[in-house]
């Protein structure tokens, strides 16, 4: 037993409140959770141009989607930040790496920071790996800065074990011509609450969102995200794929937030998931926002069941339902597994896929 | 000259907006207290469980908490409203028997003469009681009841009994409990099996008293194989001071049965608009809502669909129109439980002049609805930079057999659309209103001619020129 704490109070607020009965408006939590700051973080592949060290906080004023318990606990528990710093007009040839490995029984928080100054790019890849039985608590927090006319790509991969507890905190504003991207795959974790708030403050700024998931066992995924326009002709596309299964839960609150000011401002949000058992449970909140008048904002999903003409195409040519499920599952997370550039990583994430679709 | 910019004036309730003076009519203190709901109930002779009802309604009113969610409601202080108001006559069935200062109200707003022209029977409410009930001779032998509510619970005592809150109970929420307690007037309409009342009925509700509040109960039973259409209009005065309608419509559609509820609001805009609407479908039963919503200074209003039998179904189609001082929050909530059920809900919603509009809604597909649908279209109009559009459309989905579709727009006047109408010489302002004119074109093609006629008119799509 290490350091046990309590995590009380609600994570991942809505915006704008609905009815309680929904129970979607926050997930109220309260937990004891074992702190012992085991783990790992290996970082790899330092580009040139990029430094990195440990306290470098300094994007305290950027606050996401998932409330302000995440912020609280980081604070109460003295996590040090830290920080990646990307020079001015630096493009960074290679991906760097942060690695957070995880063992059974491990308790780590981390927190960190990534600024690209003016016309630079870069690409942040991290990855979270733990036994695929294994259980544990790993909390996270990542605020992001990207500067007038800069990218920020930022490649997140959930392969925490089954019995995992994971909270995630991403938040970021892009400024003048800036651009943030997200590629999110959530494979693994028992119990998933994922808070991503962006803010496009600067005109012709931009966010472009793909997250795939799957859900599968007992497995919880609560996500809110939060795409806040306020620059002019600002932009934002949020793609979320992915499959459920078992018993597993799905909760998406998906927000568009035009404020006024944000003329020509354009967002986008499509979800597509496919339900493979009776006993999944899926609550879809997509919102939009408007205090604008001259923008355009647009929502759309697609949820439900294989079709039965892929079922018959596919059972006439001798493959049986079970493996049917099995390939349209991969088909949707590979969508998003395939904007990964770096080889190693997709083929990590094509083993855990396989596994977890071999022991489902 | 940002007004003009769209080219579209606000709806026109002025039409609406006439009152006469109050002349001996009956009415309880202000304010809520359990003397004044024993004192509703004495004065409404109601039969004793009717009585226990309303007090303990009253009680899970004081216990309920005001919703946080929502457009603020802090206006309506509830010991300001006057929660009975009985007009100086009976309820007749000849308009000619009718006080002149209320048989005049109705003419303005056209009530005789639709009645005339389009419609199998009509109930005309006054502030807390009706004073107009009639159907025609041919739906009487049709074995059709379209009555009051009071009246119901003298003739047909047990079928209310059964029915009666039972769909929305007082606990459902605090304005509803509300209801529970001072409930008064209303229709009650009993379609007997098989029978098809070819056209429709209509209640109309009328509140002309300041500071008061409307609380009319609805109850419609449509049995086994039996089709109806129903129209609901209500409209009031604008006064300064907070008036509160919180009525409630449960209605129950048997097996094969077809249901049309159509409803055009249009109370002024001092209104508090928190109404419950509820339905329960049986097995391969259709329920359609058509919903129109222009008055009110703030609205809760979602209809409800149980889809409790296989094969029963529900179309929602629905307008709002939110303008100066307006915040409507309005949409749909749909229960699918039986197998093979399906919904569909397509609203429209515009903004202007600071008008504040909501789309609210929620589907919920529990595990037994095998093969369940969904679909749900939203779509918002911003004409111009002070108005506000919000949509919040919830899924739960708790099974695996269903198919899910959603989509949601929100956007102003495309330019493109303008250019284009323009290039074919219609000016800008008459092109502006012709997009908004198709933009409501899906409920008012809902509405039978003379509604949508009443409709059209409502939204007085004038055009300006800059």
């Amino acid at each position: 037993m290490g350091n046990m704490i309590k995590l009380k109070g609600a994570l991942n607020p809505l915006p704008t409140l609905t009815w309680n009965f929904l129970k979607l408006n926050q997930v109220d939590v309260d937990w004891d959770i074992d702190l012992n700051r085991r783990g790992d973080m290996i970082i790899q592949n330092i580009p040139r141009g990029v430094s990195v060290k440990m306290n470098g906080g300094i994007l305290d004023n950027v606050s996401g989607a998932a409330g302000s318990l995440t912020t609280e606990l980081m604070e109460k528990e003295k996590v040090e930040t830290l920080g990646i710093r990307v020079e001015a007009g630096v493009c960074a040839e290679v991906p760097l790496k942060l690695n957070y490995v995880l063992g059974e029984g491990d308790g780590m928080l981390r927190r960190q920071e990534i600024v690209a100054y003016e016309g630079s790019e870069v690409t942040v890849a991290m990855d979270y790996t733990a036994g695929r039985t294994e259980s544990g608590f790993f909390g996270i927090q990542t605020k992001l800065l990207a500067k007038k006319g800069s990218i920020i790509r930022l490649i997140k991969t959930n392969l925490l074990g089954d019995k995992y507890l994971h909270f995630e905190d991403i938040a970021g504003i892009a400024e003048d011509g800036a651009r943030i991207e997200l590629i999110e795959m959530e494979l693994g974790g028992g119990k998933n609450y994922i808070g991503t708030g962006i803010e496009l403050s600067g005109a012709k700024s931009s966010f472009v969102g793909n997250v795939g998931y799957l859900c599968r066992g007992q497995k919880i995924m609560d996500m809110n995200y939060l795409v806040r326009h306020t620059g002019r002709k600002s932009e934002s596309s949020f793609k979320l794929r992915g499959a459920m299964r078992d018993s597993s839960i799905k909760n998406f609150r998906g927000t568009i937030d035009f404020r006024r000011g944000a003329k020509g401002a354009k967002g986008d949000e499509q979800e597509e998931s496919i339900l493979l058992s009776r006993d999944v449970r899926n609550k879809t909140l997509p919102i939009i926002l408007c205090d604008e008048e001259d923008v355009e904002g647009t929502h759309g999903a697609n949820i439900g069941r294989l079709s039965e003409d892929v079922l018959f195409y596919m059972g006439s040519r001798g493959i049986e339902k079970s493996e049917v499920e099995a390939l349209m599952t991969k088909a949707k997370l590979d969508s998003v597994r395939r904007l990964i550039s770096d080889q190693v990583t997709q083929g990590r994430i094509q083993q855990f896929m396989e596994e977890a679709l071999d022991h489902a | 000259m940002s007004d003009s910019k769209a080219g579209v004036k606000d709806v026109d309730l002025s039409i609406y907006d006439f009152r006469y003076e109050e002349k001996d009519f009956y009415r309880v203190d202000e304010g809520l207290t359990e003397d004044i709901v024993r004192q509703i109930s004495k004065e409404k002779k109601d039969p004793e469980w009717m009585a226990d009802f309303r007090l303990e309604s009253l009680e899970t009113y004081r216990k309920m908490d005001i919703p946080e969610w929502g457009p603020d409601i802090s206006g309506l202080n509830m010991d300001d409203i006057v929660t009975y108001v009985r007009p100086n006559t009976e309820m007749k069935a000849k308009w000619s028997d009718v006080p002149d200062d209320i048989k005049n109200t109705f003419e303005r707003l056209g009530i005789p003469d639709a009645e005339r022209k389009s419609l199998a029977g009509v109930g005309a409410q006054y502030d807390s009681e009706l004073v107009y009930h009639n159907v025609k001779e041919e739906v009487k032998e049709q074995g059709v009841v379209y009555t009051d509510m009071e009246s119901a619970l003298t003739n047909y005592e047990d079928m209310v009994r059964e029915h009666f809150m039972k769909l929305v109970p007082p606990t459902d929420h605090k304005f509803a409990a509300l209801h529970g307690a001072v409930w008064s007037g209303g229709s009650f309409v009993y379609v007997p099996p098989g029978v098809s009342v070819e056209i429709p009925l209509q209640s109309y509700f009328r509140l002309n008293a300041p500071g008061a509040g409307q609380f009319e109960h609805t109850l419609i039973i449509v049995s086994e194989g039996a089709d109806l259409h129903f129209i609901e209009g209500c409209s009031a005065p604008k006064y300064n001071v907070a008036n509160l309608h919180a009525g409630c419509v449960e209605l129950y559609v048997g097996k094969n049965a077809h249901l049309r509820y159509s409803t055009i609001e249009n109370w002024s805009k001092n209104m508090y608009n928190l109404n419950t609407k509820r339905a329960i479908c049986e097995e391969g039963a259709l329920m359609e809502w058509v919903s129109g919503s222009f008055g009110s200074h703030v609205s809760y209003l979602y209809p409800m669909t149980i889809l409790k039998g296989d094969n029963s179904h529900v179309e929602f189609t629905g307008i709002t129109f939110a303008g100066k001082g307006q915040n409507l929050d309005t949409g749909s909530k749909v229960i699918q439980i039986g197998k093979n059920t399906s919904s569909a809900i397509d609203t429209k919603s515009i903004s202007k002049d600071g008008g504040i509009s909501t789309f609210r809604s929620a589907v919920t597909i529990m595990p037994d609805a095998d093969n369940a649908k969904t679909s749900i279209s939203c779509a918002s109009l911003m004409l111009d930079d002070r108005s506000r559009s919000d949509t919040v459309p919830a899924l739960d989905i708790r099974t695996q057999d269903a198919d899910v579709g959603h989509e949601a727009k929100i956007g102003r006047i495309s330019d493109d659309a303008i250019f284009y109408l323009m290039s074919r010489g219609i000016s800008e302002n008459e092109a502006r209103a012709m997009i908004v004119s198709g933009f409501a074109n899906p409920v008012s093609k809902e509405l039978p001619l003379e509604y949508a006629v009443e409709m059209n008119n409502l939204i007085h799509l004038e055009m300006e020129g800059n």
